[in-house]
């Protein structure tokens, strides 16, 4: 998966600390993951960003995902959270298509 | 295995589900009552012929939502040991794909908790199925589960 730009800073140079990088674990199932094409990504935002903005990244490109969105619940390191949820480094996030155990 | 405080059991297993030492684990002599879920293949769907079940999970959070449940069981019921199970992998017709057993001692909160139990599995472990059928196959029916509708606002500063 194509991540964020790279910065063209190298990567010895400090991060300023007004927008720190983040880089999240994305794990997609059931159809999402057939849609997508991976089971688990990983990627980098330059800056701050949340589980709906995430969720945008990936459904720009796989536009047939965004058709899913009111259908799916978001999960932030294995409890469900808000669209809203801000995103810290090293979080690992999920993407629910409603569940069906059982 | 994992046992909790409470002596519980939960399980995520591929291979079939041992339903007889989960029993016998919940079963103790203060007890009066064990009441039992087994949810099996269906041979269809829809009036559509199945042949066979595919589930997956997220594994780590499933886990983590089999032991909630467990939690508020205790909490909610005069239960004494629960013990939940659901398999991964392909199921074929027939075959147990998730198992509770709550024991108690007395029969109605044994009854209600095994009825909670299952309801909100399905309701909120992240487990997904997809049935295959003679000319293809579909992820099941399923529901959301309830997730927050936004994240508490900051208070502003005072």
């Amino acid at each position: 998966m194509p991540l964020a730009p790279p910065r063209s800073a190298g990567y010895n140079s400090p991060v300023p600390s007004a927008s720190q990088a983040i880089r999240v674990k994305v794990l997609f199932f059931g159809r999402l993951k057939e849609l997508t094409g991976h089971a688990e990504d990983s990627v980098e935002f330059a800056d701050a960003a949340t589980i709906e903005q995430l969720f945008a990244h990936y459904a720009a490109r796989h536009p047939e995902l965004a058709k899913y969105r009111s259908s799916v619940v978001a999960s932030r390191n294995q409890e469900f959270a808000a669209w809203d949820t801000p995103l810290h480094t090293c979080d690992e996030v999920a993407f629910l298509p409603p569940v069906s155990g059982g | 295995m994992a046992t909790l405080p409470h002596d519980d059991i939960y399980q995520l297993v591929r291979e079939p589900i041992d339903m007889a030492a989960l029993t016998r684990h919940v079963r103790a002599p203060e007890d009066g009552a064990i009441v039992t879920f087994d949810g099996f293949v269906r041979n269809q769907s829809h009036n559509r012929p199945t042949l066979y079940l595919d589930y997956e999970a997220y594994q780590s959070m499933a886990f983590a939502k089999m032991r909630e449940i467990g939690a508020q069981l205790h909490e909610k019921y005069r239960i004494h040991r629960v013990a939940m199970a659901h398999r991964l992998g392909r199921l074929e017709i027939g075959e147990t794909s998730v198992f509770i057993v709550v024991s108690a001692p007395h029969r109605a909160a044994a009854f209600d908790a095994c009825r909670f139990a299952i309801d909100t599995l399905k309701r909120t472990v992240p487990i997904w199925k997809k049935e295959y059928f003679e000319d293809g196959a579909v992820w099941a029916d399923g529901e959301l589960p309830p997730a927050p509708a936004a994240t508490p606002r900051a208070k502003p500063a005072s």
